[in-house]
């Protein structure tokens, strides 16, 4: 009964943190622009708090630099369960033009912790992202919260 | 006390850290804290050919991608000595205008945010996206365009798009008034900004604040002033105001994008027939070149062997800006709910902030002084 309660409350309200761990800036810019009235994020109960301690989905968004190596695994202990990670853009999935001989970076962000969807593109489209935070964030945080640890 | 904020912070948006040193609730100083997304771009560029490099540029910065490919095309057509058809330069200036009105909207966006004030946050977002919709319309995407090669621009505009966006110009012309009007007179915004984090001509000039906060602050400088396109083709005037505090930095960004859609209307009336692009060979040389970005002056140093890019420096107008925010704007700052917001008011941009120290042999911090003489360890 309190799960099933739970899961309804999780469904509607999602937290979100944006961390940008060493991108352009391209794929933060396009999830700012899916605050704006055109896209209007929280008419879906998404609401962008950039506050890991209280955040239910962590967007990640650039190729993990250095001063990202530890402190990305730190932020992802301090979001409390269920959560649920979503990888936006090339950066983190594969490094995009950084990942070259020469440069710090140090992708993918799945080395450093799980990642649960991801999305292609160089910045993809806002209703990419959106799409992507909807098919994989209700559901699987009410599956997650249901595992007990 | 010492109050950090960031790098991951519900007021910022990009990983930075401020600590600020508190009394009671009054911001006595600050300092700010990069180094949180450097990904060696200038180091990975050398040694690539320019078709290579222009992609690496344009990731330089997300929000203001295109004027770092326009600075880099014509950094390499400066080595070759050529300028690019009358099309494309026209093309190149209409672009570079549609990336500093969307920029200029983000700005005051954020700045909107962190005083609180969330239906001018949301109005101007609002507003952007028509301005999105055409640069994807011009360019075929909306933040990293591809659109600039050196010898011109990759495809030409139809006559039906750029019909298009002059309708999306006048539209925008015509209801954005209005806003300007909220800010310029509204007496509550007006308590909050004006005269806080102010800063003088002179502590602007020591900082070298470049952009919209230089300008803000009386430094009557703009860079488009000495490029051949705006010098010679367009009419337009430089906006500068003399407060020097937040309400001058947002209204000068606001009559910025007024200037900015005038010069679109030109380029759309008067644009010559004719090639986009034309073939240029690249001898061995150096050059450097200035563009003005939405935030200021972007600079491009290059060195090339006619083929490879030898050496390259890239310098960003965030930078002086930031600087100069913690130095003289966050002094006896009265809360800080103002140091938030004055921070937010110069337009800070991270990705594009980020430096390295040049440490000699011995391991000893040494200044720059000059492209041609830092070499890299192996």
């Amino acid at each position: 009964m309190l799960d099933a309660l739970k899961d309804v409350v999780r469904k509607s309200s999602i937290h979100v943190c944006l961390i940008n761990t060493g991108g352009c800036n391209g794929c933060d810019i396009e999830v700012v622009a899916l605050l704006s009235p055109r896209y209007d994020l929280e008419q879906y109960g998404i609401y962008v708090h950039n506050n890991p301690r209280e955040a239910d989905v962590l967007l990640i968004t650039g190729a993990v630099c250095e001063q990202w190596k530890e402190n990305l695994q730190r932020i992802y202990s301090k979001a409390p369960e269920p959560k649920v990670v979503v990888a936006i853009g090339n950066c983190p999935l594969t490094g995009d033009v950084f990942n070259q001989e020469g440069s710090s970076v140090y992708a993918p962000v799945s080395d450093f912790i799980p990642v649960d969807a991801e999305i292609p593109g160089c910045p993809p489209r806002p209703a990419e992202i959106l799409a992507a935070i909807l098919a994989v964030g209700p559901d699987a945080i009410a599956a997650k919260g249901r595992q007990k640890p | 006390m010492i109050l950090p904020i960031g790098p991951i912070h519900p007021g910022l948006k990009e990983p930075v850290r401020l600590k600020l040193k508190t009394q009671g609730e009054k911001v006595i100083s600050a300092e700010i804290d990069f180094g949180y997304v450097h990904r060696g771009i200038e180091r990975v560029m050398k040694g690539k050919t320019w078709q290579k490099g222009i992609f690496l540029s344009e990731r330089v910065c997300g929000i203001c991608s295109y004027i770092h490919t326009q600075t880099f095309a014509e950094t390499f057509e400066k080595i070759a000595g050529e300028r690019v058809p009358l099309r494309a330069q026209y093309l190149r200036s209409l672009t570079n205008e549609l990336d500093r009105i969307q920029s200029h909207f983000i700005a005051n966006s954020t700045y909107f945010k962190a005083i609180e004030h969330e239906t001018l946050f949301m109005y101007m977002l609002h507003l952007r996206e028509p301005v999105m919709d055409a640069i994807e319309l011009l360019t075929g995407n909306r933040v990293n365009m591809g659109w600039n090669v050196v010898g011109g621009v990759r495809m030409d505009a139809e006559e039906k798009h750029l019909n298009s966006i002059y309708q999306i110009i006048t539209n925008l012309e015509a209801e954005y008034d209005k806003y300007v009007e909220m800010f310029e007179e509204g007496p509550l915004l007006g308590l909050r900004s004006k005269d806080v984090g102010k800063m003088s001509k002179k502590d602007a000039i020591k900082g070298r604040a470049v952009g919209p906060i230089g300008r803000g602050s009386g430094l009557k400088h703009d860079v488009r002033e000495d490029h051949h396109t705006y010098k010679d083709e367009f009419d337009w005037k430089v906006i500068w105001r003399k407060e020097g505090d937040n309400y001058a930095r947002t209204m000068n960004r606001f009559d910025e994008i007024s200037e900015s859609i005038k010069i679109i209307k030109q380029v759309i009336e008067n644009i010559p027939p004719g090639d986009v692009r034309k073939k240029i060979k690249i001898p061995a040389g150096y050059a450097d070149w200035r563009n003005e970005a939405p935030r200021g002056e972007v600079a491009y140093m290059a060195e090339t062997n006619g083929n490879l890019i030898q050496n390259i420096s890239i310098r960003t107008p965030s930078i002086m800006n930031i600087d100069v925010c913690g130095k003289y704007m966050l002094q006896d700052v009265a809360t800080v709910a103002d140091a938030v917001a004055t921070y937010a008011s110069v337009d800070p941009c991270v990705a594009c902030t980020e430096r390295v120290i040049i440490l000699n042999e011995k391991g000893e911090k040494t200044e720059f002084d000059g492209l041609h003489k830092v070499k890299y360890l192996q």
